[in-house]
């Protein structure tokens, strides 16, 4: 039985303490005595109250914490006030990730977090352990998942001893670096969710809480009185945006700095960040779909990213953002060759959706002019806001346009082996799926699809990233092809998992036969999942 | 193709008109009480007329959509695959592999026990739109339905299906 590092005991405290003192601080606040005067000695004893028992707590939570790794589970025991015992199978973890933050890397710790599928979030988090100690579970633990049965669990955990101080770099061949004129452009495009919210923030602080003060109004005093507060509206937006785009850059530039992918015989392992260090694996066997996407910019660059989606991340979880991307930006070309290097699919020219869809696609956009021509005609209506409210019948004109370009971006191929769904124009995303990894098909007609006799196919998967609907779905196809589909993918998997079933079976065989354990140990992939 | 059990209009039923008439309340109620008291000065005559017409169309709706979703659902055990159609407005049909079932749980709410009919719940690891839920079954048919996707599910075997 293993503990965590010593040093962890620190920084949990730390961030533990900063909660809990600050929590204590409002209640301090709040319950201080005194009427309108805060009662300085109580509000600092509480705080220092929620200090001292989040150490304590800390420290408790340091004693309790064991964690072994025995040949074929992982055993974390832990808890303070309520104990837990949990068994972690090797052939059941998904992915592992190595998480260091600065002080962790000052200090030489790292936190573990590694993934099964099911459950609502990360199964085991190991903070912190020593930085070797996190690498060498990292190893360890994929080693044993990708054989299971193969070996007797003493062999094998005498194996892994032996092997502690051995990096294996021998076998590890880099299949991406991320470029630097790559990390600049894709640190000038990307827009992040989290930065406007900090551009906000900076800006207010910035503008001393004072909204105004960042609005030189003696520029334009001239304009006469309505403008100048539109104009203030625009510069105080103006302003905002240029915050948040500036936040959001450095922040993906620090976050995807140093990116670098590789790849250990069956598994693909990532690091980046240059304030933080991310780093982990993502087992190949374990692979749900394939996604690329090439969003606008990017795309007139003739730029693309790949993820590489596992059932490991549960949906939703907050911290999976980033993690499960296996490029963030390279070359379309090169995510291509990348991306049939994990799964060997085959062209990408995709059978589009029949005419019918754009057709469509033309109508609906041409209801949603209506209904803003609509909305504007009872402004103008009923108030004054609006004058010419007809101007925005103009946008009709774009209308064809839009219906084209939606439909001739969306499209689907039944591959050999893999389902290949293509939609999305200022998002083009491509999705790969494996048949056997099909956990059902959907096919779904709306009331306006079934007017035109269309119908949308989706192969579900067990992928974490699903929310929004972004399962593969081939939308609009004509309805009996798309039944045709689902019965063709249905037949494709059960193909797929008598193969795989034969393959098994023929690999034990050999297995039973020969009794040379450890050499077919690594080849059999298939084993698993 | 196998059809539901005919009573179990009466469940959706019952469940439309319950849903209806607690919607319906609560805008009937919101227009009566923004026409009595005054807070809305000059609220026009027509608004409880108004808010009474979309509650009973809605109701109306409402229990046309579950007099109509007998007719559409259907299901079959196939071979290697569960399949399921459905849906009134927007029509799904779903296949799900016995491989990928899970689990399969037995379910009887209030209403269906006072109608005596059971619903089967199928679970895969896939997205929450791949869980299935087979409803209006007789409590005999459910559980030789959840005994045979048990055994159709181990039979196929293999993988831990994820």
């Amino acid at each position: 039985m293993k503990t965590l590092h010593p040093a962890s005991v620190a920084v949990r405290s730390l961030s533990r303490s900063l909660n809990t003192g600050f929590l204590f601080f409002v209640v301090g606040i709040v319950a201080s005595p005194g009427g309108n005067g805060t009662d300085l000695l109580s509000v600092f004893g509480l705080v220092a109250i929620g200090i001292v028992v989040g150490i304590v707590y800390e420290f408790a939570y340091y004693r309790r914490f064991r964690y072994e790794l025995t040949g074929d589970t992982f055993d974390v025991t832990s808890g303070v006030l309520a104990r837990r015992d949990r068994e972690l199978p090797l052939g059941r973890i998904q992915n592992v990730d190595i998480r260091q933050n600065v002080v962790g890397r000052v200090l030489g710790i790292a936190a573990v977090h590694i993934e099964t599928a099911g459950g609502g979030q990360t199964e085991v988090s190991l903070q912190y352990v020593a930085e070797a100690e996190a690498h060498r579970l990292r190893r360890q633990l994929r080693r044993g998942g990708s054989a299971p049965g193969a070996e007797s669990a003493d062999e094998r955990a005498r194996d892994a001893d032996t092997e502690d101080e051995f990096e294996p770099t021998a076998d590890e061949d880099v299949l991406f670096e991320i470029r630097p004129h790559e990390l600049a452009i894709l640190s000038v495009f990307t827009i992040d969710p989290g930065a406007s919210l900090l551009g906000g923030i900076a800006l207010s602080f910035a503008s001393g809480l004072d909204p105004m003060a960042l609005v030189p109004t003696d520029r334009f005093a001239w304009l006469p009185g309505p403008e100048s507060g539109l104009f203030a509206l625009a510069w105080g937006i103006l302003l905002f945006l240029l915050a948040a785009w500036l936040i959001s850059a450095a922040l993906t530039f620090t976050r995807y700095y140093g990116f670098r992918l590789t790849r250990a015989d069956d598994e693909l392992y990532y690091e980046r960040g240059l304030l933080q260090r991310y780093s982990g694996t993502i087992p190949l066997e374990k692979v749900q779909t394939l996604t690329i996407s090439e969003s606008i910019p990017f795309r007139w660059f003739g730029y693309a990213a790949l993820s590489v989606e596992t059932a490991g991340y549960a949906p939703g979880q907050s911290d999976s953002r980033g993690t499960e991307s296996a490029i963030p930006l390279a070359d379309a070309d090169r995510v291509g060759e990348l991306a049939r290097a994990i799964e060997p699919f085959g062209p990408t020219d995709l059978e589009s959706p029949p005419n019918r869809a754009r057709e469509r696609y033309a109508v609906r956009y041409l209801l949603v002019v209506a209904g803003l021509v609509g909305l504007a005609y009872a402004l103008a209506r009923y108030t004054s806001v609006v004058n010419r409210w007809y101007v925005l019948a103009a946008f009709a004109v774009v209308v064809p346009f839009a219906a084209h370009l939606k439909w001739s971006s969306r499209g689907y191929r039944i591959d050999d082996r893999y389902f290949l769904t293509r939609t999305g124009f200022w998002r083009r995303t491509t999705k790969v799926v494996p048949y056997y990894r099909v956990q059902a098909v959907i096919h779904s007609a709306t009331i306006f699809q079934r007017r035109r006799r269309l119908a949308s196919v989706t192969a579900d998967t067990a992928s974490s990233a699903t929310l929004l609907g972004r399962a593969a779905t081939a939308y609009d196809v004509d309805s009996d092809r798309g039944l045709e589909m689902q019965a063709d993918i249905e037949e494709r998997l059960q193909d797929r998992l008598r193969a795989r079933q034969r393959q098994r079976t023929a690999d034990r065989w050999v297995r039973d036969s020969s009794d040379t354990t450890d050499d077919d140990s690594a080849v059999e992939n298939d084993d698993v999942q | 193709m196998e059809r539901l059990t005919p009573r179990v209009r009466v469940v959706w039923l019952g469940l439309a008109l319950a849903r209806a008439a607690i919607f319906g309340g609560l805008i009937v109620g919101a227009a009566v009480g923004l026409t009595r008291t005054d807070f809305w000065e000059s609220a026009p005559d027509v608004l409880v007329p108004a808010a009474v017409a979309i509650a009973v169309g809605l109701a109306l709706l409402r229990v046309f959509v579950a007099w109509r979703r007998y007719g559409v659902w259907r299901f079959e055990l196939r071979d290697d695959d569960l399949y399921i159609e459905r849906g009134v407005f927007t029509r799904v049909k779903t296949v799900v592999p016995y491989v990928r079932v899970q689990h399969v749980d037995s379910r009887r709410s209030p209403l269906e026990r006072t109608t005596g009919l059971a619903t089967v719940v199928i679970y895969t690891a896939g997205s929450r739109s791949s869980d299935v839920s087979i409803p209006g079954l007789t409590p005999t048919r459910a559980e030789d339905l959840q005994e045979s996707l048990r055994e159709l599910a181990i039979e196929s075997e293999g993988e831990d299906a994820v």
